[in-house]
């Protein structure tokens, strides 16, 4: 099962918790399986992670109805804003990410997230990141540049904050 | 960072940028967009080194691969995946395309399904009492003419004494529908019978362990073969290289 991986760091970066990936991986394999139709030919692997994020927004919609969850409003604020520490969630994450760049990736919301996770891990070109996440190109090109300037704003200080320790 | 050109140098290190040259022009002149570049190469970097990328555990690809034979099951029994997979065939070349490609990235286990059941199947029958040979022999100039008009190749047969595999005899079987040769041998206490049968363009699986069974399957010229027993997955692998190592089989078609 090649792009298993693929999928499985996307799913597990969009929840950020080991048994929710399992889930939605397996869900949306069988749901590929089921999708003879849907495909249209081309590359597999951005047609798969598109079926991997539904999955993801599926679940975390029907966590919503259960149990409401607000939308983090962060395109008006500055690239600092989106990184914000008092997320519950992230105390899960914090045993098994604690180097300080992967935890700033978890902190991100997710839509910033998602691209940055295609475009750095996944090495996809803007084309692909576009058609798997539904949104135009320009899109995936601000919010990849906004996420950066976040993480990058975090990776410099935590830099700087090592050196100022220093004698 | 004020300087207009900024947005450039993210295309430029996402390899999206088509006028590489005036971008790498730019950043010779202009000391914003230098470190621009330099800040988004460290971070990259620190990406790749600190944040994981987590990779699909052996106990996942279990559970999907479960999970899929379990829908392929159903599919079959209904009939729904034939269906869809002829009025593919016969709508136009995209869709065989489509399912081509499905079936070599994603799906490839379940399609060969059927004829891991079959060999898998026909296994089994053969262990139990009186159903293993049909020809009773450990010389190959008595097992290998006996295929002769019963089935539709002719496979290597010999006895590999010396190397531990013992030849008991022949029997004809039915494999994918097809008349299979068989050729059964002894090693140590376990049976390991050779299937045999006239190949097609269908992709053979390499190598499945079910049920405590090893099947090891290969193609050699135009005839396909599967080695099945429950003795270790190395001994068998040894038996089907010493019958490649012979020369290549006829098919009679």
């Amino acid at each position: 099962m090649p792009h298993l991986d693929a999928a499985y760091n996307l799913a597990r970066w969009l929840t950020r918790s080991p048994t929710e990936a399992d889930d939605i991986v397996q869900d949306a394999m069988l749901r590929a399986f089921g999708a003879f139709d849907s495909f249209r030919g081309g590359d597999v692997k951005p047609w798969l992670l598109t079926i991997v994020r539904n999955c993801h927004r599926t679940a975390l919609s029907q966590r919503r109805r259960r149990n409401f969850v607000p939308l983090p409003e962060t395109e008006e604020n500055g690239p600092e804003a989106l990184i914000s520490a008092d997320d519950p969630e992230l105390l899960a994450i914090g045993a098994d990410n604690a180097r300080k760049l992967g935890h700033a990736i978890a902190q991100l919301p997710h839509e910033y997230r998602e691209v940055l996770v295609l475009r750095e891990m996944e090495d996809m070109p803007y084309r692909d990141i576009a058609s798997v996440t539904a949104v135009p190109i320009g899109t995936v090109m601000s919010r990849l540049a906004r996420a950066r300037a976040a993480l990058k704003e975090r990776w410099l200080n935590d830099v700087e904050g090592v050196c100022s320790e220093l004698p | 960072m004020n300087c207009p050109e900024s947005r450039r140098i993210q295309t430029y290190l996402d390899g999206e940028t088509v006028d590489i040259d005036a971008t790498e022009q730019h950043l010779a002149s202009c000391r914003d967009c230098a470190e621009l570049r330099d800040q988004l190469l460290g971070l990259r970097a620190g990406i790749h080194a600190e944040a994981d990328y987590y990779r699909a555990d052996a106990v996942l690809r279990g559970r999907i691969s479960a999970a899929l034979d379990r829908e392929d099951h159903k599919r079959l029994s209904f009939g729904m995946f034939s269906r869809q997979f002829w009025a593919g065939t016969a709508g136009g070349a995209l869709a065989t395309v489509c399912a081509g490609l499905l079936a070599a990235f994603l799906f490839l286990p379940p399609l060969s399904d059927q004829l891991t059941d079959d060999v898998l199947t026909a296994h089994l029958r053969s262990l139990m009492p009186g159903h293993l040979v049909d020809v009773a022999s450990g010389n190959h100039h008595t097992v290998k003419p006996w295929f002769a008009g019963r089935t539709d190749v002719s496979p290597p047969v010999a006895e590999f004494t010396r190397e531990g595999y013992t030849l008991i005899g022949g029997r004809t079987d039915i494999v994918d529908g097809r008349r299979a040769a068989v050729t059964i041998y002894r090693h140590g206490a376990h049976i390991i019978n050779v299937f045999a049968w006239p190949a097609d363009d269908k992709r053979l699986p390499s190598v499945v362990s079910r049920n405590g069974y090893h099947l090891v399957f290969w193609k050699s010229g135009n005839v396909a073969f599967c080695a099945a027993s429950d003795t270790a997955l190395d001994e068998l692998l040894a038996l089907t290289r010493l019958l490649n190592a012979m020369a290549t089989p006829d098919s009679r078609e």
